[in-house]
């Protein structure tokens, strides 16, 4: 490193360190994304500054769902081989988020401490940190519709991926859901070293396919892909009749592996973040032992308790998503028992602006639950709209609308009972909100 | 009794937007009215008959790589049908990547041109995978005949329409009538103040979010169009408790600096 570029390096880590303390001191929040913007303006090429400090490699985690919870299991069963581990917990997941990350494990001279870095990237950014970072590991988890006015379609997110990857040297790893098409195909069509995650467990199929499935046509020719069977959305055993393109090869028999938490979908976040530990070279004993004990991140199936009454906050950023907390809301509910759910949707950037999604959603199935429904955030008229279209005529649930938030969730608790559970289905942004006022705490 | 055939055009191929959310509207609306209603999903397998049958036609948005598939099976006897049913005044509305499909044609991003039904006398080209696609909330006046005058018979005021863009491809029209005149947003191209297209009884716009849960003056319109199309009589449809709707469309107005408008129904 030339000595400018030192001396630069140690300004931009300086002005970084103090904001993240002054917005801390000030209690403003956790400072998980301002620190980064300022360091990056002071120096432009932070980024692999910091990323070629990283003794074992760093891992790129990207994919429309599980990116947290993947990240957070593989962070677990890596510390206990007692590495040091820097990585974006809060789901900063843009460029600044990533730096203000790294810079918490430097120090003031620039020199950073970590054996790992674990980012977890949000899909758009990924062919940008792919011009910084030479990745040891990049983990695709899946692509659903997410956020399209941002990005346009899960085809080009893919070419933009695809193109991205293959100037990066073969030392990088590219570790694939083979059951998603788009990713199965990627792979396929890489220089570098590629393995495949999925299930091979037809007793999981879904009796049909859900609405809000993005692609079903073969990533390579067009054709309609025919189906064996699905086990979440677009992911399943498929095969091409046109042009032979097929499901790829999972390198882990999924049968012989257990899971974290509840549901498929954290079959794939476990297979994936095992893959990786695997490949590291982590024995599968220590691997399975920490799946055993596994709890979940924040707002990914969190429970709390607030006067007597739980609370269970269950992420809901995305149709996929948001089909699969219904299914769970519905399989944790008390047979007979009405329950109380709050759903709030906002349309912030994290969000994305475009709300039209929550029409994808089988939300029929949540409103048949019967109950009451809540309703709050910055759409909450879209989203009462919706629950509106969405009430069977003989099959009606109490829906209460309320604009502020601490009043939605004060009347929502109102209609839980003592010892019941009470659901929060939020947007990624109102997701925060809810922690905040719940626990008093901030993140910026 | 009276009753609603509608016809749902490529629903596992076209509905990329939350666009179900236009046949759901059309579907409940029928139902808390006492119209039994059928949705009948038209799709690559789907007989011609079946295409021939229905009274209201639904289309929505697509990827890029499924409106080709769309584009290629929808030739020949089910391209009649369909040219057929809006010929003869059956209501359709059609949003996103439809409106491009009832064009002489769509130039993709990438690929070849491909060839549309031709009713409506328009073009869509995409300026290629690297331009900026039209993203953003969007207000339009409705201005077409005689849908503008209908539609203000009903609601006692210019017809104003609430929604989300977000597409890559731009619609130019020929001689075919523009829908409405944007107030914010891009509309058909971001060049020519133009949104969508009106032709018999057939509504093409590229507003989704999705149209009509928020417009709902648009789908009774559409039902009512349909019934007197099938029974050949005058209907007037009871009128529903729109509140909600009608506070969706206010917060919206006051967001987007619409204040005159947050009045309006």
């Amino acid at each position: 490193m030339q000595l400018f570029d030192r001396l630069r390096l140690g300004l931009a880590v300086g002005t970084a360190k103090t904001v993240t303390t002054i917005v801390k001191q000030l209690r403003l929040g956790a400072a998980s994304v301002l620190p980064g913007e300022i360091a990056r303006r002071l120096h432009p090429r932070l980024l692999p500054l910091l990323c070629e400090q990283v003794r074992q490699g760093v891992i790129l985690v990207v994919g429309t769902n599980g990116k947290t919870t993947t990240s957070l299991l593989l962070r677990t069963i890596l510390e206990r081989q007692n590495a040091t581990i820097a990585h974006n917990i809060t789901g900063a997941n843009l460029i600044n988020g990533l730096i203000t990350t790294l810079l918490s494990n430097t120090n003031i001279f620039g020199q950073l401490n970590a054996d790992y870095a674990i980012l977890e990237v949000d899909e758009n950014v990924l062919p940008l940190v792919l011009k910084d970072c030479r990745p040891r590991f990049i983990v695709g988890l899946n692509l659903f519709r997410d956020q399209l006015d941002r990005y346009g379609e899960v085809d080009t997110i893919s070419r933009r991926w695809q193109q991205a990857i293959i100037p990066l040297p073969k030392t990088t790893t590219v570790i694939l859901n083979a059951d998603d098409p788009t990713l199965s195909y990627l792979g396929q069509n890489l220089p570098q070293k590629v393995l495949f995650f999925g299930l091979s467990e037809t007793n999981l199929y879904l009796d049909e396919i859900p609405h809000a499935v993005d692609s079903i046509y073969c990533p390579n020719c067009g054709h309609s892909l025919d189906y064996q069977g699905v086990y979440l959305s677009h992911l399943g055993d498929f095969h091409c009749p046109s042009c032979g393109f097929e499901k790829s090869q999972p390198t882990l028999n999924s049968k012989d592996w257990p899971q974290i938490l509840i549901g498929v979908y954290n079959k794939y976040n476990t297979l994936a973040a095992g893959l990786v530990a695997k490949e590291i070279g982590i024995d599968v004993d220590t691997i399975f032992d920490t799946v055993k004990n596994f709890k979940a991140a924040f707002g990914r199936a969190e429970e709390l308790t607030v006067n007597g009454k739980k609370i269970r906050i269950l992420l809901s950023k995305n149709p996929v998503g948001m089909n699969e907390t219904i299914r769970a809301v519905k399989d944790l509910q008390v047979q007979g028992k009405p329950s109380t759910t709050l759903v709030i949707l906002n349309d912030r950037i994290p969000d994305g602006t475009d709300v039209s999604w929550i029409w994808d959603v089988d939300t029929e199935k949540l409103a048949s639950i019967g109950g009451t429904l809540i309703v709050s955030g910055d759409r909450i008229y879209d989203m009462a709209l919706r629950l509106q279209y969405s009430q069977d005529l003989d099959n009606q649930s109490n829906l209460i609308v309320k604009e502020d938030l601490k009043e939605a969730i004060e009347t929502a608790l109102e209609n839980t009972e003592i010892g019941e559970t009470l659901y929060i289905l939020p947007t990624y942004s109102a997701m925060l909100e809810i922690r905040e006022i719940l626990t008093g705490r901030k993140i910026l | 009794m009276m009753e609603l055939k509608i016809g749902w055009l490529y629903p596992t191929l076209m509905s990329t937007y939350g666009d179900r959310g236009n046949v759901i509207t059309l579907q409940r609306r029928c139902q808390w009215r006492n119209i039994p209603v059928k949705i009948i999903p038209l799709e690559q397998q789907t007989e011609i008959d079946a295409f021939s049958d229905v009274d209201l036609i639904v289309g929505g948005g697509a990827q890029d790589r499924q409106q080709e598939i769309v584009m290629r099976d929808l030739k020949g006897a089910k391209a009649e049908a369909i040219s057929i049913r809006i010929e003869t005044g059956v209501p359709g509305v059609f949003t996103c990547g439809s409106p491009q499909l009832l064009g002489h044609y769509y130039e993709p991003a990438l690929g070849q041109r491909i060839e549309g039904l031709g009713i409506l006398d328009l073009v869509s080209k995409h300026p290629g995978p690297d331009a900026k696609r039209c993203i953003g909330n969007v207000v339009f006046e409705i201005t077409a005949s005689p849908l503008a005058q209908d539609l203000k018979t009903l609601l006692d005021e210019s017809p104003v329409v609430i929604g989300f863009e977000n597409h890559g491809g731009r619609t130019y029209l020929g001689q075919v009538s523009p829908l409405g005149k944007v107030i914010q947003g891009y509309g058909n191209n971001g060049e020519d103040g133009y949104e969508g297209a009106f032709y018999r009884h057939a509504i093409a716009t590229y507003s989704h979010g999705p149209l009509l849960p928020k417009n709902p003056f648009i789908a009774d319109w559409l039902i009512q169009k349909a019934l007197e199309v099938k029974y050949q009589t005058s209907i007037n449809l009871t009128k529903l408790n729109d509140s909600l709707a009608k506070k969706a469309r206010q917060a919206m107005f006051k967001r987007l600096d619409l204040t005159s408008m947050a009045n309006n129904p």
